[in-house]
């Protein structure tokens, strides 16, 4: 209840927020239902109907990924004075922040639920009447217990995941810090983040992804893993390489960011420089990860859409499920960065209002925040080119 | 509107102020002379720390108030011109030091300086200087997180002296010392602001800060007084009064 009441009076753009969980959520659940669509339209492909499944993971992932990064930044679940003293400690905070991360996914799973069950025709008077009755196997009753265990899945991912990254860890020395202060701590008193390291793993891992990408595209072999309604060609093999450039950009973002803030604040910098770039560094770690991740799907993408788009190939006839799939991925990513930049401005509030006690003009806080913005643009813009056109060569040249 | 008089560096008459509707000022002059240290007493809630906002533009008082600076009226600045007012003109120091924990000691010492464009190794140098001045140049490369709050305190107070202010604001700045480090800290204020002429508005509940001041103003419910009265403890010690109300063995 206390997460209802909560909920209820947030800022419109934590509401907004929120929403965008439920719209990602809703958008899961209905792929997730139509593949029990077709499983029950077609019970003799069940491999088929295995590999679309499988294919729901990648949405299921961008969403949970969402879900998780607007937890972080809910103020609703940070810690707050006073309210540790009414027994609303860290671990019920957890607890919070998971109950609204599964109230968010549940309205969502419903809506999904209305809206397929209205394509089936099962619900009627509304425009689009049962447009999908044979696609979704309407003449068959619909399983009850699996679209209801398909619905849970996205809220219980995601809530799971939220309390995960938000447990209470470290707890000597948050209980000493809220007794001392009684109130958030004094962002000067924590210790700075250590720089990130995953950076040359994330290097090795993007180049063996490529490799793998270019040894497989050579190979011989039919098609292992095709996704279905939409792009044909992408072999497992191909796949799997692609899966590990994703995994190593999002491992190398951190480390990138890191040097961007670096590169920023050297040689003799001025005050829109060394507050740019010591603040890069210091967020390397919040802003780096879902940049990464936003770097391998749009460098997806556009070697997907170089790939089919000029090669002569006939242009893929993408169907509405893929495209929703592509659309959730993409929106889902960019979407969490968006999120990871606004936790990261929250986190900074206090160090903001002293320096403009100090009469900083405002004009050059922003400035600082668009040269960051201008840094992380020119190296992660030719790094996804570069890793696109880099893993659409091989594909192409088959 | 009456034109300040001549020798105030800071003057303000009917200063109202009020946050959300709970009244904070209410009705409160007074003249900073120059070069003068004039410390603003009273207990917490009292209005010291709005007066010191509105004293030094933060805030903009309510109904007619005045504040002017230097024969300059500071309540019919634009929020920019405030600024550069504050940048240029003013320090300030906070109850905690709030420094950027980005920055190591010096940078965060040299920051009004270079906020207002000056070169880097100036910056540089001034900032070395008064973290000598005040006892923590030795910690001049060192990251916030790695110092006491005491020397944290200093750094904060060498950072609102660094670009040579006419007048330094101290909201309490001691506030959160022990009393070894509260007396170390103001006698470093106090005595740097002498030595460079710089006016201190110094706001306090202690009234041991305010013998190092040459001037005391007092406070009480947003009101200048001239001595606070506080309600005595009752004389007798077998009085009853609120002893039923509380008591839990009924």
């Amino acid at each position: 209840m206390l997460a209802l009441r909560l909920a209820r009076g947030a800022h419109p753009l934590v509401q907004l927020r929120r929403l965008l969980v439920a719209a990602a959520s809703a958008g899961t659940g209905f792929l997730l239902l139509c593949t029990l669509g077709y499983a029950m339209g077609h019970p003799d492909a069940s491999a088929s109907a295995v590999l679309r499944l499988a294919w729901c993971a990648i949405p299921l992932a961008a969403t949970v990924y969402l879900a998780v990064s607007v937890a972080r930044s809910d103020p609703g679940t940070k810690p707050r004075a006073g309210l540790s003293a009414v027994g609303l400690g860290p671990a019920r905070l957890t607890l919070l922040a998971a109950v609204s991360t599964a109230v968010a996914c549940t309205l969502g799973s419903m809506l999904a639920l209305l809206f397929f069950l209205h394509l089936r025709g099962d619900l009627s008077g509304l425009p689009f009447d049962g447009a999908a009755r044979r696609l979704l196997a309407a003449d068959r009753p619909l399983p009850l217990a699996a679209a209801l265990t398909l619905l849970t899945f996205v809220p219980v991912a995601a809530s799971g995941a939220s309390a995960l990254v938000l447990r209470p860890r470290n707890v000597k020395a948050t209980a000493a810090r809220s007794a001392d202060t009684a109130g958030p701590a004094p962002d000067e008193a924590q210790d700075p983040a250590p720089a990130p390291t995953g950076l040359p793993w994330g290097v090795a891992l993007l180049a063996a992804g490529l490799a793998v990408e270019t040894y497989a595209s050579h190979a011989p072999g039919g098609v292992g893993f095709p996704m279905p309604g939409g792009l044909a060609g992408s072999s497992s093999g191909v796949l799997a390489g692609w899966a590990l450039t994703a995994f190593g950009l999002a491992l190398a973002g951190p480390g990138l960011t890191h040097l961007c803030g670096r590169a920023l604040q050297a040689v003799r910098p001025g005050a829109v420089r060394l507050l740019a770039g010591r603040v890069l560094q210091e967020e390397a770690r919040r802003i780096g990860r879902p940049l990464g991740v936003v770097c391998a799907v749009v460098s997806g993408a556009y070697a997907a859409s170089v790939l089919y788009g000029a090669a002569g190939k006939a242009a893929p006839d993408l169907g509405p499920l893929s495209t929703l799939g592509a659309f959730l991925v993409v929106g889902c990513t960019v979407a969490t960065l968006v999120t990871a930049a606004v936790e990261a401005r929250q986190a900074r509030r206090h160090t903001t209002s002293a320096l403009l006690r100090l009469g900083a003009p405002a004009t050059m806080l922003r400035g600082a925040a668009a040269l960051r913005a201008a840094a992380l643009l020119a190296v992660f813009g030719p790094l996804t080119w570069t890793v696109a056109e880099l893993s659409a060569i091989p594909l192409s040249a088959r | 509107m009456v034109a300040p008089p001549d020798n105030d560096v800071l003057w303000a008459r009917a200063l109202h102020f009020s946050h959300n509707g709970s009244p904070a000022l209410t009705g409160v002059s007074l003249g900073v002379r120059e070069g003068e240290i004039l410390a603003v007493t009273g207990p917490r809630g009292a209005g010291k720390t709005t007066l010191l906002q509105c004293l030094s533009g933060q805030l903009l008082p309510d109904k007619g108030g005045e504040v002017w600076f230097n024969s300059t009226p500071v309540h019919t600045m634009g929020p920019l011109v405030r600024e550069r007012l504050r940048r240029d003109r003013f320090g300030w120091i906070d109850p905690e030091p709030a420094l950027v924990p980005e920055l190591n000691v010096w940078e965060n010492t040299a920051l009004p300086l270079m906020l207002r464009g000056t070169a880097r190794r100036e910056a540089k140098t001034a900032a070395h200087e008064w973290l000598d001045r005040l006892d923590v140049g030795r910690l001049a490369r060192k990251r916030p997180h790695a110092l006491s709050m005491a020397e944290r305190q200093r750094v904060a107070i060498a950072r609102a002296l660094a670009h040579a202010p006419n007048v330094v604001f101290a909201d309490e700045p001691t506030a959160t010392l022990h009393r070894a480090d509260r007396a170390h800290v103001l006698r470093t204020l106090t005595a740097a602001a002498r030595s460079h002429a710089i006016t201190v508005v110094l706001a306090t509940h202690d009234s041991e800060v305010s013998a190092l001041a040459d001037r005391t103003v007092s406070l009480l419910d947003g009101r200048r007084v001239n001595t606070v009265h506080l309600p005595a403890a009752p004389a007798d010690p077998d009085s009853t009064e609120g002893r039923a109300a509380c008591s839990l063995s009924v």
